[in-house]
């Protein structure tokens, strides 16, 4: 096997935290005595090798020092155990327009900048033409930077970086800034690198950008790593294991009590539970198959009653009321005690919190023997899913065929 | 099938690369471009520009001159008073601004330390290049007071940039140590301000390196010191060493002070390189 472009051999990295903000000469001399900083491992034991060409996804919750780690590969940071080998030109790209001088015009910028990140100065001269168009700034180019808006300034700053051209790329989060069609660039330019044969480590927390350009995907939690392998099967377990530790805080509705005081004729709702595949939950995927049982009980058999289950989107604005009606109960009589239940085959909710309200309703005249609003809160996630929105709508795209008999032509 | 054809496939897409400059070439590429930046970043929104280089020594000078020379009658060597101060003052004014300038370059950088990896001495190098560059400048005071007091200037001026090379190296070695040291201790800033302060008032630039000698002679415990005091100082021979060639137009006459100024700047510069290199593992974090 050829040797790997990047390999990182049991990688500790320790920071220390200061009790108070010290730094004075006064305080170390004070102080001497009792240390003034505690230390803690930002990164422990991690153990990488990336391929040449390959493409490695760095996840993790914030604070897991997926940063650091990267910090550390790009020479910024130096590891306090371990070793770090890289083969190959490297470029990082950890913010974009560091180092920009206020006062500067964007022209005296792009040659500073550029010679910072290595590039040489008539290189520069020759390409600035291009950087200036990509980062659409013809008119501002000989105004200081400091006149600049955020988004000219990460233009500018992204538009130096693509003309690196390294053999190894450190990306970290710097899609997370800038407005949708730089993002859409950054991916382009990302994927034009991957297409050369170069090597990227990418730290995201966007799962999506994550899968799109990365082979592989490292898993950090605490410093250590807590999976590394192919990269839809790591992203996956990392989301179940975001979800799952969400379930707990945003707490199971079993747990959680309502109101069971009767209400019109007696009526009471001793439970209102939602299940997704595995049971109770109150965090769900696009697409799970749902149901939302009800409990009631009454003093006698209910004649009449329509049971109607709302959705609400977060902010109260309703998205979907299903009522019970002649095809299911009729008109005719419940037992005085039992479970209704409401099963979704698919749920079409997209990203986002959503909340349930119970009515039971005397069917003709349409009095209210109980209503119980908002009684469940519940958490979606559609990382699985390109649509953006509220709702899954059912649909098929149709596409040109190359080959197949153009239409029109 | 069709949808391969759109796929580019790796490795088989050649552009020409970018290019890359060398360690060498680039770092000196990258040098140029943060003088240029430490240079134009003094000159730039302030109306008098250059005129204040120019200005500050000018006016020190003259109260120097007339504080001592007229109100305290200091015998000045060569009669001029003010090609006399300004010999030293303007090579002080470097040496103290490229000081200054170098403890804060690595702080005053802390977003690009923090974010981007280059060979962050650099910084520190530039500021006292920068510090080099204003000295320039400031050396066109000398000539209208070098036409009054009717000096000129012989071969002797060849032995300036050996002067001013010790005076170089001396900022950087204790530039690189203050620049890593203030990283983690940022009293520095304040403390250099101070040193450098006294450390002006123990170097023979406002005074005549022979009225010390002359009023110290014999004077015991008390003369002993000053006298210390000023030989250590690697600055005093380097101060006498342009005093020699502006205002007495002769070589420098105190070459063992010279040659231990010269080997105790290059001793600096190995123990600032050394500093800063143990020092800057963790620039990025403490920055």
């Amino acid at each position: 096997m050829a040797e790997p472009a990047v390999a990182i051999n049991n990688v500790s990295k320790r920071f220390r935290v200061y009790h108070q903000r010290a730094g004075t000469l006064k305080q170390s001399l004070i102080d001497r005595r009792h240390s003034r900083f505690e230390e803690f491992w930002a990164v422990r034991d991690v153990n990488l090798e990336v391929a040449e060409g390959e493409s490695i996804g760095i996840i993790g919750e914030n604070g897991s020092g997926k940063s650091t780690l990267l910090k550390c590969v790009a020479g910024i940071l130096v590891q306090d155990n371990g070793t770090i080998t890289v083969r190959g030109r490297l470029a990082s790209l950890l913010e974009v327009g560091a180092g920009f001088h206020p006062d500067f015009t964007g022209r005296e910028n792009i040659y500073l900048n550029g010679a910072i990140l290595g590039l040489p100065r008539r290189y520069i001269t020759s390409i600035l033409d291009t950087i200036v168009e990509f980062a659409e700034l013809q008119q501002f180019i000989d105004n200081p930077v400091k006149t600049y808006s955020s988004g000219m300034f990460t233009r500018l700053g992204f538009a130096i970086a693509v003309n690196l051209d390294p053999d190894i790329l450190l990306v970290d989060e710097v899609l997370a800034v800038g407005d949708e069609a730089f993002q859409r660039r950054c991916m382009e330019r990302i994927n034009a690198l991957r297409a050369e044969g170069r090597t990227l480590i990418f730290v995201s927390h966007a799962m999506d950008s994550v899968r799109a350009v990365c082979d592989r995907c490292l898993w950090i939690e605490h410093g250590v790593v807590r999976d590394l392998g192919e990269v839809n099967a790591v992203t996956s377990a990392y989301v179940a294991d975001v979800n799952r530790r969400e379930e707990v805080e945003m707490g199971v509705s079993e747990s959680s009590t309502i109101d069971d005081s009767p209400g019109r004729m007696g009526v009471r709702l001793t439970g209102v539970e939602l299940s997704g595949p595995d049971g109770p939950t109150s965090v769900l995927n696009t697409g799970d198959p749902v149901s939302v049982s009800i409990a009631y009980e009454a003093p006698a058999p209910l004649l009449g009653a329509r049971f109607t289950i709302s959705f609400l989107r977060s902010d109260g604005a309703p998205i979907l009321s299903v009522p019970t009606d002649d095809g299911e109960t009729g008109l005719g009589a419940l037992p005085r005690q039992g479970e209704v239940r409401l099963r979704l085959p698919g749920l079409p909710f997209l990203e986002g919190v959503y909340l349930i309200t119970v009515d039971v309703t005397e069917i003709t005249t349409g009095q209210h023997y109980k209503r119980l609003e908002r009684v469940r809160r519940f958490r979606v996630h559609s990382a699985e899913h390109r649509e953006v929105g509220m709702a899954l709508l059912g649909h098929t795209w149709e596409l040109p065929h190359v080959g197949a008999p153009a239409a029109g032509r | 099938m069709a949808s391969t054809e759109l796929l580019p496939e790796r490795g088989l897409q050649k552009r020409p690369r970018a290019p890359h400059a060398g360690p060498i070439a680039g770092r000196l590429e990258l040098l140029f471009e943060l003088v240029r930046r430490d240079v134009k970043q003094r000159y730039r929104g302030s109306v008098l520009g250059v005129a204040w280089t120019l200005l500050n020594p000018l006016i020190f000078m003259l109260v120097y001159s007339l504080v001592f020379g007229k109100f305290l009658r200091v015998q000045y060597p060569g009669g001029s008073a003010t090609v006399f101060i300004l010999s030293g003052l303007l090579a002080w004014t470097f040496f103290s601004q490229a000081l200054v300038m170098a403890t804060n370059s690595i702080v005053a950088n802390a977003a690009l330390v923090r974010k981007v990896a280059f060979p962050w001495m650099l910084l520190t190098v530039s500021s006292v290049i920068a510090a080099l560059v204003n000295y320039a400048i400031s050396l066109l005071l000398l000539i209208p007071f070098m036409l009054l007091s009717h000096k000129g200037v012989g071969p002797p001026i060849l032995a300036a940039p050996f002067l001013v090379l010790v005076t170089f190296a001396l900022a950087l070695g204790f530039g690189l140590m203050l620049a890593a040291g203030n990283v983690y201790l940022r009293d520095l800033t304040y403390l250099v301000n101070l040193g450098t302060l006294i450390w002006f008032y123990i170097t023979p630039i406002i005074y005549p390196f022979t009225l010390v000698q002359s009023k110290f002679s014999g004077h015991g415990l008390e003369g002993e010191l000053a006298h210390i005091v000023l030989y250590i100082n690697p600055m005093t021979w380097v101060v006498l060493g342009f005093q020699d060639v502006l205002v007495f137009d002769r070589w420098p006459q105190h070459w063992h002070g010279l040659g231990y100024s010269f080997v105790f700047s290059m001793a600096s510069i190995w123990l600032g390189l050394w500093v800063f290199r143990r020092l800057r593992r963790r620039f990025a974090e403490e920055v």
